[in-house]
């Protein structure tokens, strides 16, 4: 298994280099750059601009740009945002906690609840209970994040229980250690609805589908037969096996704790990194993309390995060499 | 065989009457069947859109736009009548109220003479179910903000979600299921590459990908091509998480008693990983499918951004309502989310319906 | 506060010194109230308020920096809003050019050197004294090639700098290639501190500096307010600059606020709720919220100002540019009768109406009804009627056959294609009743939204478009347009740099445009800019559409709110106060 890791590890680096490749060579395709949007300001002519990107190297092929890029990088440096002037590593450490807060309390909602409520909805297949959960499931998949949001918001501006949206109340630095650490938590129950008890749904659902199918198999027969306590056979021998799928999920999800949830956070007003890579990504803010590209593809593959590892103890079965 | 359901003997009380149980399996299959004649309604209304819908896709009034969704009444000056609506009138210009004008019913007609059209291209005609008499309008949910019929729109925009929904699905799950069986079934090296690849295509922003088909789509693409090519886009970057998942199960499933006896056998590679392998994931890939559809319908208006879009497709006309003037003064422009609500939960029961159908160890009865 | 740049250029005014305290000192105080440290501070003309009180209002994105001169968006030009202030401003109400950090002026009778006398006493936030060295190093700053800002091109003339020096510590003389007719409205430019810039411009790091992760209280400023704190994607919060050099008529210093805060709301509709909520005081509504907004404002304690139609332009153009329209469709768009039928063809009420919920009015010349100052009434008008936009295709040599389709002498249908930028939903549902108006006329319109930076490509690299609906912003000066009307200009979207006028008319065009732009006289600068206004309305190489109305809703606890739809509710921010 160390081995395997180990390899695993390795293969990261080519991966990061095709993938950043890659969108720079779409993003040379793509019409037009980051400072195309000021060819519309009668302010600025377009000598200026031409000044400009020639300056900063953007008349260049673009895999000249990418090798360029990629020795800064070498070099830890993650350049300059062309839209904010300043360092792409301080725009990105600025949000960071932000979304990881979000994104952890939300992914740890969504499991603690889709778990039993799976098991539940599975053990008493089409009974009122299993009804009610598919109804409230489906329901929470067919409502874009996007309203869900906004009709939450919407629910708060009505019952005054939860704050419009946002992470910190204006008097936050007044409060108490405590009183902050409470202020914040208050902030967090909206997002955590949204992004966490909404993608409930789908977890649960696979979770049921999985677990009735283990159900059935011969080896919980058996164990049955054999007189093992019900909760021994579902939670020791079937859970185990229908978890397979969810494994793999819950890898991919460890991997975006960082993507941030963009148009959520941008109804909520959450300061997370979504907004922030959105905007760079709809203004083709080249480093502030390729930083958190490099960023997510860094994630991704280490929560797709660490999703692997996960599979194989759960399953012994399972060899990767 | 007298195989006893699954569900008796999971129940932690001992056994379930008879009566009851037939009334659970009878109730299950109703559902099923619901789902069924549901999904089959649904498309019936999109492929008959044209004589179905009380107006054209054209058609408009441009005095009644944010017109609410008439009421349909039987009673007219205390005396019952044939159904009927009112006459509505603008109320206050400002936030668009209107208000039946009781002087005169005008009743719902069958089968009446309206927009002209050309069935499926070919058969001309001018026959819709359903009708009133002008001014009056048959409003059934409403108007928008160009004054056109909210449900035909929905008719006629079904045509556009529905297929995207359906065959974006299947392209994904074929696909993934090929990458995802090969790549478990063999493992070692074939596993890695292919993993690399799928993690490729999720790490690298799209984005960029619509614009530069957005910028190479030529103009004068009729809808029917472009709405293809939407289908293509999306499923084309959907199946990569897909594709792990079933990976990582086919590692599972390659070592089973029946894979290896199959392997035993001398069967082909190909061959043990379409017949024995994957179809134990089938019950799987059912509930994916049934819970992955809304994300293509809703997926398809995130495209309009890139002017990748196809025009009121249900996607599209929600996205447009998603604010809080729709949701207070026009709250019927929601309807395309019901109606996605609706398939969605078609598609489930349906499923698991299907589910129950595909396992053979499920047999009830 | 209006924040003054270039682009409001001007109605300039011949050698003529202004006294700062002329406005209201005359009648109502018969002496002119003072502050210790200031001889001549400037006295507001707003009513009496109170001191104390926060402000909290919300904005829709982050500042990108606050470094005012590279600035680009308005977001980050309105975070430093309150913080940086110019030689001169622009009224909020009048649009008049007034004198600011520059108590007064005057002008050489050649109309080419301009000499500002700057307000003695004021004070930079570190308490360091602000002279004609800060005034000296901001157009250093701006000048220079390796600074990106929007200032720099629009204070060149012909290829020439504006030249200016240092005459005493609180003098300052412009020296400018030609008499130049906009002057005063492009010289408003935020001014900075060289204390404590100098050492980074001359390191070649002064696009960086003052980035967003400056600690704020480094962002020294002479404004109504100082930036205190700064939490990324959350608050700017600013404190009360207690020097400030203006006065209530009553001699109180101002500003009235203690402290401002702007919350960074992403979406408008959170806004909307945070607003209606009582959180934050001001918001901006939108045309379709007008009715709702008015019917509450009782119940929720403010009031809804309606500030008129706005400035800029929306319209949509045809392509006449033989590089790159192809016959036949290049002989119907540069064929004037057709754009003219386009322009009976549009049924501008029912824009009204159904994209601006009746809060627009129709426009029909280059030059939006708001600019008090240089709006030219008498242009051609077009109202709805498709009748005439018939005749005038026929005249054109366009005509329906049996089919109903329009075609022209060759039999080629009409049809072709217009653009819009995707994700505006009012620019598309206004695109979608053009098609709808356009093809009641057996055009063939095929309607696709394209991305911003596609359209981009295409009118200013490509040329390969047919009709694009679009809107442009504009500001008080018509020679803020020379880009957009000048035959040279990279934004004659229709035909872009021209070397030799293609029309007569715009021949006639470039001639009004170079000579406004030389002549210091308002009064003929005007006539000129009728002249153009006229020209435009009927040539219509641009077809205007709709002027949206402007609307704020405003919180009743404050008092002193003098909204505008070009100054916004909030540019004469040291008047406002809480009321108790």
């Amino acid at each position: 298994m160390l081995r395997y890791v180990l390899r695993r590890l390795l293969q990261m680096v080519p991966v990061l280099l095709w993938m950043t490749m890659i969108t720079f060579m779409v993003m040379q395709l793509a019409p037009g750059d980051y400072f195309t949007n000021l060819q519309l300001n009668p302010q600025i002519s377009r000598e200026t601009l031409d000044r400009i990107r020639h300056t900063l190297g953007l008349d260049q092929p673009w895999y000249i740009q990418y090798v360029q890029w990629l020795w800064s990088i070498v070099r830890l440096d993650f350049g300059f945002s062309f839209a904010w002037q300043v360092p792409v590593a301080w725009l990105l450490g600025s949000r960071m906690v932000n979304t990881l807060l979000l994104s952890l309390t939300s992914m740890t909602a969504a499991w603690m609840l889709a778990i039993p409520l799976g098991i539940y909805a599975a053990t008493r297949q089409y009974r009122p209970g299993d009804h009610l959960l598919t109804v409230l499931a489906l329901i929470g998949i067919s409502v874009p994040g996007f309203f869900a949001a906004l009709l939450l918001l919407y629910v708060a501006f009505y019952t005054g229980w939860l704050p419009i949206g946002g992470m910190t109340s204006p008097n936050f630095d007044l409060l108490s250690p405590l009183g902050r650490v409470l202020d914040v938590t208050h902030h967090l129950v909206l997002p955590t609805i949204v992004l966490g008890v909404l993608s409930v749904a789908g977890l649960m659902r696979q979770l049921r589908g999985n677990m009735l199918d283990v159900l059935r198999q011969d080896y919980v027969r058996m164990a049955r037969a054999k007189g093992l306590a019900e909760r021994a056979v579902i939670y020791k021998h079937a859970l185990r096996n229908a978890l397979n799928p969810l494994v793999t999920i819950f890898g991919y999800e460890l991997g975006g704790l960082l993507s941030g949830a963009a148009l959520v956070e941008g109804v909520i007003g959450w300061p997370g990194l979504g907004q922030l890579t959105l905007e760079a990504v709809l203004k083709k803010d080249l480093y502030l993309i390729m930083g958190s590209v490099l960023m997510g593809g860094f994630m991704l593959q280490m929560g797709n390995l660490a999703g692997d590892i996960m599979l194989a103890y759960l399953d012994p079965r399972i060899r990767y060499e | 065989m007298v195989s006893p359901t699954p569900k008796r003997r999971q129940e932690p009380r001992p056994v379930v009457r008879g009566w009851r149980r037939s009334l659970t399996v009878l109730c299950r299959h109703r559902l099923a069947a619901a789902g069924a004649v549901i999904i089959m309604l649904l498309y019936a209304s999109a492929l008959f859109a044209d004589p179905v819908a009380p107006y054209g896709p054209a058609f408009d009034d441009k005095e009644k736009f944010y017109h609410p969704p008439v009421y349909i009444r039987v009673m007219h000056e205390g005396r019952l009548q044939r159904p009927f609506v009112y006459n509505y009138v603008l109320a206050d210009p400002g936030t668009r109220a209107y208000a039946e004008d009781r002087a005169r019913p005008y009743p719902i007609r069958v089968l009446v003479r309206g927009d002209a059209y050309r069935y499926l291209g070919l058969i001309p005609s001018n026959l819709h179910l359903l009708g009133v008499d002008q001014p009056a309008r048959l409003f059934l949910l409403g108007t928008d903000q160009f004054g056109r019929d909210a449900f035909t729109l929905l008719l006629f925009g079904g045509r556009i979600s529905l297929t995207i929904g359906l065959v974006g699905e299947a392209i994904t799950t074929v696909l993934g299921m090929l990458v995802g069986g090969i790549a478990g079934y063999y493992g070692g090296m074939l596993d890695n590459i292919l993993m690399r690849v799928v993690e490729l295509l999720q790490g690298f922003p799209s984005f960029y990908l619509f614009l530069f088909l957005s910028a190479i789509i030529p103009a004068g693409v009729s809808s029917g091509m472009r709405m293809m090519m939407i289908i293509a886009i999306l499923s084309l970057i959907g199946w990569a998480g897909f594709a792990r998942i079933i990976r990582g199960m086919v590692l599972s499933l390659r070592e089973v008693e029946f894979v290896q006896a199959a392997r035993a056998l001398g069967l082909g590679d190909l061959r043990i990983i379409w017949r024995h392998v994957l179809p134990n994931t089938y019950s799987y890939i059912i509930v994916v499918i049934s819970l992955t559809l809304p994300g293509y319908i809703l997926g398809e208006s995130g495209l309009s951004f890139f002017g990748l879009g196809v025009q009121d497709s249900w996607g599209n006309m929600l996205a447009k309502a998603q604010d809080l003037t729709v949701l207070t003064q026009y709250p019927w422009l929601l309807a395309p989310g019901v109606f996605i609500l609706l398939t969605v939960l078609a598609f489930n029961t349906l499923g698991d319906g299907l589910r129950d159908a595909l396992d053979p160890r499920a047999q009830s009865s | 506060m209006t924040r003054l740049d270039a682009r409001r250029a001007v109605a300039a005014v011949v050698a003529l010194a202004v006294l700062a305290a002329a406005g209201g000192a005359g009648q109502a105080a018969p002496v002119a109230p003072r502050l210790p440290d200031i001889p001549v501070p400037k006295v507001s003309e707003g009513g009496p308020g109170i001191r104390g009180g926060t402000l909290v209002v919300s904005t829709i994105s982050d500042p990108k920096t606050f470094n005012v001169v590279v600035a680009q968006e308005t977001s980050s030009s309105a975070a430093v809003g309150p913080v940086f202030e110019g030689l001169v401003e622009e009224h909020g109400e009048t649009t008049e050019v007034e004198p600011a950090m520059a108590e007064s002026w005057s002008v050489s009778p050649d109309g080419r050197t301009w000499t500002f006398n700057l307000r003695q006493g004021i004070k930079w936030f570190d308490g360091k004294p602000f002279t004609a060295d800060d005034v000296v190093f901001t157009f250093d700053a701006l000048y220079d090639p390796k600074v990106i800002n929007s200032f720099a091109d629009v204070l060149t003339m012909g290829g020439k700098k504006i030249a200016y020096k240092k005459v005493d510590a609180h003098t300052v003389q412009f020296i400018t290639p030609t008499p130049f007719g906009p002057f005063l409205r492009t010289i408003g430019i935020p001014i900075i501190p060289r204390h404590k810039l100098e050492a980074a411009y001359k390191a070649g790091k002064f696009m960086q500096t003052w980035g967003v992760n400056t600690p704020p209280r480094e962002i020294v400023g002479t404004g109504p307010f100082m930036l205190t704190k700064y939490e990324p994607a959350q608050r700017l919060t600013y404190e009360r600059n207690p020097n400030y050099w203006r006065v209530s008529k009553a001699g109180t210093r101002l500003p009235y606020l203690d402290r401002m805060v702007r919350l960074i709301v992403p979406n408008v509709e959170t806004a909307r709720l945070k607003f209606q909520a009582g959180e934050t005081d001001v918001y901006g509504i939108r045309g379709r919220e007008f009715s709702a907004f008015k019917r509450d404002a009782a119940r929720g304690n403010y009031s809804v100002y309606e500030g008129g139609p706005g400035f800029g332009i929306e319209f949509i153009t045809f392509n006449q540019n033989p590089r790159g329209a192809k016959p036949p469709k290049l002989g119907w768009f540069s064929n004037v009768k057709f754009r003219q039928a386009v322009a009976h063809a549009i049924d501008r009420q029912r824009l009204i109406n159904q994209v601006h919920a009746g809060r627009a009015v129709p426009q029909y010349g280059p030059e939006s009804p708001a600019n008090k100052l240089f709006f030219n009434p008498n242009t051609r008008q077009y109202p709805y009627d498709p009748k005439r936009a018939e005749a005038l295709l026929k005249e054109t040599g366009l005509s329906r056959g049996q089919d109903g389709k329009l075609r022209d002498a060759q039999s080629n249908p009409v049809e072709f294609e217009l653009n819009t930028s995707a994700g505006s939903s009012d620019a598309e549902a206004t695109s979608r009743i053009i098609k709808d108006n356009l093809e009641a006329l057996g055009m063939k319109v095929n309607f696709l939204p394209r991305d911003f930076n596609l359209l981009v490509s295409k009118l200013d690299a490509s040329f390969d478009w047919d009709a694009i609906y679009i809107g442009l912003t504009g500001g008080v000066d018509p020679h803020n347009g020379r880009n957009v009307y000048h035959s040279t200009g990279s934004l004659h979207f229709w035909n872009p740099r021209q070397k030799q006028p293609a029309t007569p008319w715009e021949a006639e065009m470039d001639r009004v445009f170079d000579g406004a732009a030389s002549t210091v006289d308002q009064a003929r600068r005007r006539q000129r800019y009728n002249r153009y206004q006229e020209i435009i309305a009927e040539q219509l190489p641009v077809i205007p559409t709709v002027q949206s109305l402007g609307q704020t809703a405003v919180r009743n606890t404050l008092g002193n709110i003098r909204y505008t739809n070009y100054g916004g509710a909030l540019w004469n921010i040291w008047d406002i106060y809480r009321k108790r």
